[in-house]
């Protein structure tokens, strides 16, 4: 097993950056392409594998007419969002029912656009699949969802003990359902990503339960119920300790006091903004164990073909530090230090990947590819429609 | 002589080799292959990004790879010329720090006046039309979730429409705007709210509240005369092109945000945004003002009214210490200047209306305070 590692540095990205915001701010926005390109084959040039590297060949002329439908696209829903409610409803609609089909063709265009070793990634994905995954999961999860909350809120509304008995019980019904159905539609979709996706004459396969999916699900919920509680009795005491319970006690009673209430807030806003920081630390870290988990599992049953296996050694503490210390630096900075923490993750994901190659990747041999256009990833692009990949 | 690996056309593996020149060709020596000869021009280079790989493709679509940079910027130093300019912009510490000033420079010249003067032109450039497009079904939906119907009677407000129509609206220098006064009741947990505001068709819709508030006709057509002045100038459709501008302007410069880049830039256009809406307030004061003084209305009227529709607002909720510090803070925030602020101004055009002027030049000082 060898790790993936990144050769490129923070300071060397910075310069890369600001140039492409200033050219970007120079010309109206239309270096767009131009930058884009640029960014993307910094990262993957210096993703490397025992002297072989990732490349990224799309140009900026390639991109350049798509970005300029999807920038007046863009322009069109911005202003019809503003003038008119109903409009922007019927836009909505649309873009969400174009979702499946943009994500199907930026997954072509992107993959296709990248090579590692000289040889270029294939996505063969079928356009009722990305439907089936992106649309029809979605919808069918959602109506299940609220005919459960509806038949649960008509329970209560029953009253004595049947009502109370079977309202809980279509709670927890509820809850399953919604572990359920979050799990299926990972399990769903991780599979058509990799399934789809071709090295060469290569092709990825998988092979994914649902019961792991539910699983890790279950012991994200535990720990973050877990760290939430933790968080809340660590408040409870730090108050304890700075007021003491006499005075805890008297700002209870206070409540109808206008002007006691605003010195008791005064005084205890510190703690509410320390509160409110603490939660947002708590949810990146449960967030860190949510893909930890999953990606390990996910990237333990991949293969290419029977030759390359793949490993994730990602853990959930290191990730949720960098991901927090990340967070921290960039608003300190006013947004400076973003290119340095998008490098730091980069390179961490990439340390915490192993490849194996049975018989090396010197038999792989690009295939014959028809032409692409760019318009379904400059969409998706410019909505930032979320591909929901963080492999 | 350049050390790399060569690549058959869409194969992965690699064998090594050597790149060496002589004047306008190359040679391409080759581990356990034939070398290849030919012309210097034949061969694409992909252009320097940091210190990453360069690719150099052949005509039969090989490729060779190599991190020697620097020999190739050397070797190639013809070929490529558009992309050099970007690598020397990324790779010399000055330029780069230039790069920064003028990125920050371009963007708050952009924001701070290129924005407004742009969506001002186009507002205006647009056929009078649009005004009715946006603000069509609006009073519905006001009707139907916010405002109630008045209580004032049909007597005063038909005085009122008819004072507005013989005196008023005839000061509009724009004539298409057809103006319609409406009266309704606007009650929030039980307190009646005085406001008055008006949509870009020339609808203006007065509170009860805020009829009940004026002590005299001269503190209502102050305030209507400021509502004139926000569809005069057409605001409302400079506010939907400013927030267009921002929007993209922000998609295209942030290029793929994150998360965290995401709140940053919220809370910079929210900033942004309200700063743009405190200017709008400004003109329709000063429009209104104006008019003030050519039609005999002394402007210290508008002052009082302001006053008395804060100090409704703000009646045993806060200490009055309070309330200046609240007002200092907020109004980086409100869409309104600083009510302190604008009673000046009108307290300085009341002395020119006592002066008897029917222009008045107010010291810059007082102006750009807001």
């Amino acid at each position: 097993m060898k790790a993936l590692s990144f050769e490129g540095s923070g300071w060397e990205y910075f310069k890369i950056w600001i140039v492409n915001i200033l050219l970007t701010i120079i010309t109206f926005g239309l270096y767009h392409p131009w930058a884009k390109v640029r960014n993307r084959r910094y990262f993957y040039a210096n993703s490397t594998l025992e002297g072989r590297n990732f490349e990224y060949h799309a140009t900026g002329k390639q991109l350049f007419l798509s970005y300029i439908i999807a920038v007046i696209l863009f322009i069109t829903y911005i202003i019809i969002q503003k003038v008119s409610p109903t409009g922007s409803l019927v836009v909505v609609g649309l873009l969400f029912l174009a979702i499946p089909w943009l994500i199907l063709r930026s997954m072509m265009f992107n993959m296709k656009m990248m090579s590692f070793s000289n040889v270029r990634f294939e996505f063969k994905g079928a356009l009722s699949r990305a439907y089936i995954n992106f649309f029809a999961y979605p919808i069918i999860s959602y109506i299940g969802l609220f005919a459960i909350a509806y038949a649960m809120i008509y329970a209560f509304k029953l009253g004595g003990i049947v009502g109370g008995v079977l309202g809980s019980l279509l709670l927890l019904a509820m809850f399953a359902f919604l572990v359920f159905a979050i799990s299926y539609i990972k399990k769903k979709n991780s599979e058509f990503f990799i399934d789809s996706s071709h090295y060469g004459q290569g092709n990825f396969q998988t092979n994914l339960e649902l019961n792991e999916f539910i699983k890790i699900m279950f012991k994200t919920l535990g720990i973050g119920l877990l760290s939430m509680i933790g968080v809340s009795i660590l408040l409870a005491i730090i108050m304890y300790l700075s007021f003491g319970a006499d005075s805890l006690i008297s700002m209870g009673n206070s409540a109808n006091n206008p002007s006691l209430v605003q010195s008791i807030i005064a005084a205890i806003l510190p703690f509410l903004a320390l509160s409110y920081l603490l939660m947002i630390f708590v949810s990146i870290f449960v967030m860190a164990y949510s893909i930890t988990r999953n990606r390990t599992y996910i990237f333990n049953n991949t293969r290419l073909d029977n030759n390359v296996t793949f490993e994730s050694t990602l853990k959930a503490l290191p990730l949720a530090w960098i991901l927090i210390s990340n967070f921290i630096v960039v608003i300190l900075s006013l947004g400076l230090a973003l290119p340095w923490a998008k490098v730091r993750v980069t390179r961490f994901m990439l340390e915490n990947t192993l490849v194996k190659a049975e018989n090396g990747f010197n038999d792989y041999l690009s295939q014959k590819q028809s032409q692409q256009s760019a318009l379904g990833e400059e969409i998706g692009d410019v909505f930032d429609v979320d591909l929901g990949i963080g492999l | 002589m350049v050390k790399g690996n060569w690549h058959k056309q869409g194969s992965a593996a690699q064998q090594s080799a050597t790149l060496t020149i002589r004047e306008d060709y190359f040679t391409l020596e080759i581990q356990d292959a034939l070398p290849i000869h030919g012309k210097l021009l034949s061969l694409d280079v992909s252009s320097r990004i940091g210190n990453v790989q360069r690719n150099i493709t052949l005509k039969d679509g090989s490729v060779f790879c190599t991190s020697d940079n620097d020999s190739i910027d050397l070797i190639f130093k013809n070929h490529l010329k558009g992309e050099k300019l970007v690598h020397k912009l990324e790779s010399k510490l000055h330029l780069v720090l230039i790069s920064l000033v003028v990125a920050i420079l371009t963007a708050f010249i952009f924001f701070k006046w290129g924005v407004p003067w742009a969506s001002k032109q186009i507002a205006h450039a647009l056929p009078y039309e649009t005004n009715n497009i946006i603000s069509a079904n609006t009073l519905d939906f006001l009707d139907k979730y916010l405002l109630e119907k008045s209580k004032i009677s049909i007597f005063k407000q038909k005085d009122i429409i008819s004072h507005f129509h013989n005196k008023l609206a005839p000061l509009s220098e724009d004539k298409d705007i057809k103006y319609k006064l409406h009266f309704r009741l606007w009650e929030d947990s039980n307190k009646s709210i005085p406001n008055a505001f008006a949509l870009p068709s020339g609808d203006i819709v007065l509170t009860d509240k805020f009829i009940e508030l004026c002590k005299n006709q001269e503190e209502m057509d102050s305030v209507l005369l400021h509502e004139m002045g926000h569809v005069v100038h057409r605001h409302t459709l400079e506010t939907v092109l400013e927030t267009t501008f921002i929007t993209v302007s922000v998609m295209l410069i942030m290029g793929d945000p994150n998360g965290m880049a995401d709140m940053g830039v919220g809370v910079g256009s929210l900033l942004v945004s309200s700063s743009y809406s405190r200017g709008h307030e400004s003109e329709a004061d000063m429009y209104a003002f104006k008019h003030m003084l050519t039609s005999g209305i002394d402007p210290i009227a508008f002052s009082n009214i302001m006053n008395a529709m804060t100090s409704y607002m703000k009646e045993n909720e806060k200490t009055k210490k309070e309330k200046e510090d609240d007002e200092s803070i907020l109004n980086y925030l409100s869409s309104h200047p600083n009510t302190k602020q604008r009673v000046k101004i009108a307290q300085e055009f009341s002395k020119c209306f006592k002066a008897g002027l029917t222009e008045c030049k107010i010291d810059k000082a007082i102006l750009q305070a807001q």
